[in-house]
C-alpha cells in the first residue's frame, strides 16, 4: 500500500517538474525531453548491461536510456559533472569535490526506514558532512585466488604473511606458468590499498586531516611490490586483472582479482580453488579485502532532479529483487542491504569471503581521499615498483600532493 | 568607402566573429582561470595569484613531461624528416611504378592515430608470443617481450615511435616530392656535364632546393611533437587512467583539468599558457639556429 | 644501386601494408556482429561522425573562403589589422587551446552536443592564411569580366570566383575532411553521452577498456577507415594538392 501511494505521488510530482522541464532547454539533442539517461561503466560480467537496460525499461515513472562505458569511467565522471545535464543519474565512488562544487544532490530522504538495512561502513563512504550522496548498489571486493593443487606441487602453504607471498610467488613461477597475476601494470592500481593496510598504514589518518602513509613502513612495503616486479609476476596478460582469463587458463598459480569472477573460476576449476584475503606485513598490520561500492547518485545539473531521484529510490532502495538480481546472478557480488545478504547464503569459497569481509574488509576508496592524491600515490608507487625508484624520495613527493588537497578540501 | 567597408565585413565578419568567440576569448577567459583556484568549476571566485603557476612550475610532473618531450622531439624530428626525405629521394627517382609507392608511403595518412594505436597495442606489439613483431623475433630466436608493459628498460618507446613514424613519414614525404619536383632538371644536367658526382650534386642542388620545404617540415613536426596525444592516450592509457612515464605535456592537461586527475581548470590553464610559451620559444629558438646557418 | 633502390622501396612497401594487412585480418571473425553489437554503438558513431565531418568542411571551406577572398581583394584600411589578429592565432597551437575552448563550450552548454562538436572546429586561421593567398594569385581580368557584367563584388565572388576554384576548393576540403574524421581529443571532452560519440571515441572507449573485445574492435576499426580510404583512391590528386598546399605554409 505505501509503495503504491508512494508511486502516485511521485508520479505527480514528475509530473509537473517533468512539464516545467519542457519549457527549459536542456541542451542536448537525441533524446526526449524528460528522458533519464543513466550512466554505468562497463562489468565485465555477462549479463549485467542486458540486466540494467531491462530495469531502466520497467521503470513506470519516465523514460531511461541506460549507457555503458567502457574506458576511463572516472575521469568521463569527472568532465560531464563540470557542466552538463548528461548524465542525469551515474554510479560511481563519492568524491568530496563533487559535494562542494555541488554537482551532486544528497539522498537521504530516499532511504526512510531502509536506512539501518544498508551496510553502515557503506553509507558512511558515500556520506560528507552527514550527508549522504549515493545509495550503494552492491558491495565489491578483490580477493586473491589460488590454486592449491599447484601450491602443493611446488611445496608452499598459502602466504599468511607478505614475506611468505612473495617467496610463494618465486617458487610457482615455472616460466609458462607466472606465480601470480596482479594486473598488467605490475599490480599498482589494486595492491596499493592491501599493501597499505598490511603495514597497519592508510590512505587517510583516522580523522581524515591527514595522509595515512607518512611513515618508513610505507617505503618498506612497497620495497615488497618491487620484489614481486623482479620475479615471478605475470605481466603482458591479454586480459587484465579484472577477469579471470589468465587464472583460469593457467598462466599464473595465483590472481589477485574480484569476488564477482568466482563463479567463473569456480566453473572452470571445479574445486582446485582456494582464496585469501591480502596478507599482512607482520603484527603490525592486517590482512585486508578492500571494500567497494559502486553508488547510484544524481547529477544537480540534471535537467530533472526530482525526476532522478524518484528513479533512483525506486531502483536501489524499492526495488528489491533487482538489487539481489544485480548483486548476486551476474558473478558474485554481496548485496549492500543485509536483509538481501541473509537471503543469498553463499557456501564454499563465498563464504569464506563474506567472513573476510565482514572481518577485514576496507574502504577502497575514502570520499576524502581526492583523485590528484590517489594520482600522486599510484605515481609514487608505480616507479617504486615497476622502475625500482627510490622509495622514500617518491613518497615523499605524495604525500607532499596529498597534504595539499587535503588542506584544500578544508578551506 | 564605407561600401566598401561594408562588403568587407560581409565576406571577414563571419569568420572574425567565431574567430573571437573561440579562440580570443577562450585565450582570455582560460589565462583568467590560471589566477584562480578553480576546481570543478568554469567561474571561479577565489582568487589565488600566482599560486597556481608556481604548483605547476614545481610540478616533477609537468616539469618531467615537457623535458620528456623535448627529449622526444629532439629524436623524433630528425629521424622523421631524414626518412621521409631518403623515401621521397627513392620515390622520385624511380619512373616505374612511381605513383603505387607514393600512394602506398601515403596511405598512412589515412589512418586515424586511434586506430594505429589499436593495430600497434593489440596485434603488432602484443605482449603474448602471437603477436606479430614477437613472432618475427621468434624467427631469429629472440624472447617473446611485453613491449608496451616493460618499463625497464622503456620498450614501449619502441611502439610509440614507429606507430607515430609511419602515420606522418608519408605526409612529409609528400611534401618532399612536391620540392623535388621543383627543383629544374637542367640544373642537373648542367651539373652532369661539369662532372659532378651524385653526391655533390645532392649537396650543391638538391638541398637548397629543398631549403623552404625542410624548414616548414622542421616547424611542423615540432608543434606535433609538444602536441602528442592520441596515440600516447591510446596505447599506454587504460579504464585505470595514465601510467606515470611518457606522459605528454598534453596527456598531463587533460588528467590535471578534465581527467580523474584532479579537475583543477586553474592549474590545468596555467599549465597551457606555460606550454604555449615553451612552444613559442623552441620555435623561435630553432628559427634562429636556421637564420645563423643560411 | 638500382637493385638496391627497389629492394628498399619493396621493404618499405610491405612493412608500410602489413598493418593494413593485419587490422583486416585480426577483424575478419567480427564481421557478422559489428553493426548489431550493443557495447560499440558502431552505426550512431559512424553517423555522428558524419555528421561533423562534413558540416566541419563544408562549414570551414564557406566561412574560410569568403574572409580569404575579402582579406585578398575588398580593399579597407584595417585589412592588415585584421589579417594580423588572425594569422596571430596560428601562433598558438591548436592543441594548447583545447582546455579554453573546452570552457567555453561547456558554458555554452554545449558538452555532448553535436554543436561543440562542429561549430568551435569552424574557425581554421590556416584555411584562411591559404585561401587569401590562392585568391591573391587569382587572375582579375576574370574578375574584371564579371564586373563589366553588372556583378557587385559578391556576385562576382560567388559565379565567377568560386566556381573557377574548384580544384582548389576541393583540395582544401579532402584534408579538411580527412582530418575532422580522424580528430580525436575534442571529441573525446566534448562527446561525454554515448548519443554523440564520433567513430574515434566509440573505438578509444573500448581500447581502453578492462577486457577489449579485439576481434569486433578490429572490425569496427576497419569500417572506420573505410570512408578515407575511399577518398584516397577516388580524390587522390586533390589530395596530394591539399597536403602541398597546407604543408608549405611553414615557409
Amino acid at each position: 500500500m505505501g509503495a503504491e501511494l508512494n508511486r502516485r505521488s511521485f508520479l505527480v510530482v514528475a509530473g509537473l517538474l517533468g512539464l516545467a522541464a519542457c519549457g527549459s532547454d536542456t541542451g542536448r539533442e537525441g533524446s526526449a525531453a524528460g528522458t533519464l539517461r543513466h550512466w554505468y561503466h562497463a562489468y565485465g560480467e555477462d549479463g549485467v548491461q542486458d540486466a540494467v537496460r531491462r530495469y531502466a525499461a520497467a521503470y513506470p515513472g519516465a523514460k531511461v536510456e541506460v549507457q555503458w562505458n567502457p574506458g576511463d569511467y572516472d575521469s568521463k565522471i569527472v568532465t560531464a559533472l563540470q557542466n552538463s545535464a548528461v548524465p542525469d543519474v551515474f554510479e560511481a565512488q563519492l568524491k568530496v569535490d563533487w559535494v562542494r562544487q555541488k554537482q551532486v544532490v544528497p539522498l537521504d530522504d530516499l532511504l526512510g526506514d531502509t536506512r539501518d538495512d544498508f551496510v553502515r561502513t557503506l553509507l558512511d563512504s558515500q556520506t560528507v558532512d552527514g550527508k549522504l550522496y549515493g545509495i550503494p548498489q552492491a558491495i565489491d571486493t578483490q580477493i586473491l585466488y589460488y590454486r592449491p593443487s599447484l601450491l602443493e606441487k611446488a611445496g608452499v602453504t598459502p602466504p599468511k604473511t607478505l614475506d611468505e607471498l612473495v617467496e610463494a610467488v618465486k617458487r610457482l613461477d615455472t616460466g609458462s606458468v607466472r606465480g601470480l597475476f596482479a594486473g598488467n601494470d605490475g599490480g599498482v592500481a589494486v595492491l596499493t590499498g592491501p599493501l597499505l593496510w598490511s603495514a597497519g598504514l592508510d590512505f587517510l589518518s583516522r580523522d581524515g586531516k591527514a595522509p595515512g602513509f607518512d611513515d618508513a613502513r610505507a617505503a618498506m612495503v612497497f620495497g615488497k611490490l618491487r620484489e614481486l616486479n623482479q620475479g615471478g609476476l605475470l605481466l603482458g596478460s591479454p586480459t587484465d586483472w579484472s577477469d579471470p582469463g589468465a587464472f583460469v587458463n593457467g598462466l599464473a598459480a595465483m590472481q589477485w582479482t574480484g569476488l564477482w569472477n568466482l563463479p567463473k573460476i569456480t566453473a572452470a576449476l571445479g574445486g582446485d580453488v582456494g582464496v585469501l584475503p591480502f596478507p599482512r606485513l607482520d603484527m603490525a598490520g592486517d590482512e585486508s579485502v578492500p571494500v567497494g561500492a559502486y553508488s547510484a547518485m544524481v547529477n544537480a545539473r540534471s535537467a530533472d532532479v526530482a525526476a532522478a531521484k524518484a528513479y533512483v529510490k525506486w531502483l536501489w532502495v524499492e526495488k528489491t529483487d533487482y538489487q539481489t538480481e544485480f548483486a548476486t546472478a551476474f558473478g558474485a557480488h554481496l548485496p549492500a542491504r543485509q536483509s538481501l545478504a541473509a537471503k543469498t547464503a553463499q557456501n564454499g569459497p563465498g563464504r569464506e569471503v563474506v567472513e573476510f569481509v565482514t572481518r577485514s574488509g576496507r574502504i577502497a576508496a575514502p570520499a576524502r581521499w581526492s583523485s590528484r592524491a590517489n594520482l600522486a600515490l599510484s605515481d609514487a608507487v608505480s616507479r617504486i615498483a615497476r622502475e625500482g625508484a627510490d622509495a622514500a624520495g617518491e613518497l615523499g613527493t605524495a604525500l607532499d600532493v596529498a597534504r595539499d588537497e587535503i588542506a584544500r578540501l578544508d578551506r | 568607402m564605407r561600401r566598401s567597408a561594408r562588403t568587407f565585413w560581409l565576406f571577414v565578419g563571419p569568420f572574425v566573429a567565431g574567430l573571437l568567440v573561440f579562440t580570443y576569448v577562450p585565450i582570455g577567459w582560460s589565462t583568467y582561470l590560471s589566477f584562480f583556484d578553480a576546481h570543478n568549476t568554469v567561474a571561479p571566485t577565489d582568487f589565488v595569484g600566482l599560486a597556481n603557476y608556481v604548483d605547476v612550475l614545481t610540478d616533477g610532473e609537468f616539469l618531467g613531461s615537457v623535458s620528456t618531450f623535448t627529449v622526444f622531439a629532439a629524436f623524433i624530428i630528425p629521424t622523421t624528416t631524414a626518412l621521409a626525405l631518403a623515401l621521397a629521394l627513392l620515390v622520385n627517382r624511380i619512373r616505374f611504378a612511381r605513383t603505387f609507392f607514393r600512394s602506398v608511403f601515403f596511405l598512412p595518412f589515412a589512418c586515424s592515430y586511434v586506430v594505429a594505436s589499436l593495430v600497434w597495442k593489440m596485434s603488432l606489439f602484443s605482449g603474448v608470443d602471437s603477436g606479430v613483431v614477437n613472432t618475427v623475433f621468434g624467427w631469429f630466436g629472440g624472447e617473446p617481450q611485453a613491449w608496451i608493459g616493460t618499463v625497464d628498460p622503456p620498450l614501449y618507446w619502441v611502439v610509440l615511435v614507429t606507430v607515430r613514424l609511419w602515420l606522418q613519414l608519408g605526409f612529409y614525404m609528400i611534401l618532399f616530392i612536391a620540392a623535388l619536383q621543383r627543383i629544374p632538371g637542367n640544373l642537373y644536367e648542367a651539373a652532369w656535364i661539369d662532372g659532378a658526382s651524385p653526391r655533390q650534386a645532392f649537396r650543391h642542388i638538391t638541398l637548397p632546393g629543398l631549403r623552404g620545404t625542410l624548414i616548414a617540415v622542421l616547424t611542423l613536426n615540432l608543434i606535433n611533437a609538444y602536441q602528442a596525444f592520441d596515440e600516447f592516450y591510446n596505447i599506454l592509457g587504460d579504464s585505470r587512467g595514465y601510467p606515470p612515464f611518457a606522459r605528454p605535456p598534453l596527456v598531463y592537461l587533460y588528467y590535471t583539468s578534465l581527467g580523474s586527475g584532479g579537475q583543477d581548470l586553474g592549474r590545468g590553464s596555467a599549465g597551457a599558457v606555460v606550454l604555449a610559451l615553451v612552444i613559442a620559444l623552441v620555435t623561435l629558438l630553432t628559427g634562429r639556429v636556421f637564420r645563423r646557418s643560411q | 644501386m638500382r637493385a638496391l633502390r627497389w629492394f628498399a622501396l619493396s621493404v618499405g612497401a610491405v612493412v608500410f601494408l602489413l598493418p593494413f594487412a593485419v587490422l583486416v585480418r585480426d577483424g575478419v571473425g567480427g564481421w557478422s556482429e559489428v553493426f548489431s553489437d550493443r557495447e560499440i554503438p558502431l552505426v550512431r558513431s559512424l553517423l555522428n561522425s558524419t555528421v561533423v565531418a562534413v558540416g566541419q568542411t563544408v562549414g570551414q571551406v564557406v566561412l574560410c573562403a569568403l574572409a580569404g577572398y575579402g582579406l585578398a581583394r575588398v580593399p579597407y584600411r584595417h585589412a592588415s589589422v585584421v589579417l594580423y589578429a588572425i594569422v596571430a592565432t596560428l601562433m598558438v597551437p591548436t592543441a594548447v587551446t583545447f582546455l579554453p575552448s573546452f570552457v567555453v563550450v561547456s558554458s555554452l552548454g554545449w558538452l555532448s552536443d553535436l554543436r561543440g562538436l562542429i561549430v568551435p572546429g569552424l574557425f581554421s586561421a590556416l584555411n584562411v592564411f591559404l585561401f587569401r593567398q590562392y585568391f591573391q594569385d587569382f587572375p582579375t581580368p576574370l574578375e574584371e569580366a564579371g564586373r563589366l557584367d553588372g556583378l557587385t563584388v559578391w556576385g562576382v565572388y560567388w559565379r565567377v570566383v568560386v566556381p573557377n576554384s574548384r580544384g582548389f576548393v576541393a583540395a582544401i576540403a579532402v584534408i579538411d575532411f580527412i582530418g575532422s574524421w580522424n580528430q580525436f581529443l575534442w571529441p573525446l571532452i566534448i562527446a561525454q553521452d554515448s548519443s554523440t560519440w564520433t567513430v574515434q571515441v566509440a573505438l578509444s572507449s573500448l581500447l581502453t577498456a578492462q577486457n577489449p573485445r579485439i576481434t569486433l574492435l578490429f572490425a569496427a576499426a576497419t569500417v572506420s577507415i573505410l570512408p578515407i580510404v575511399l577518398i584516397f583512391v577516388v580524390l587522390q590528386r586533390y589530395l596530394v594538392r591539399g597536403v602541398t598546399e597546407t604543408g608549405l605554409t611553414g615557409q
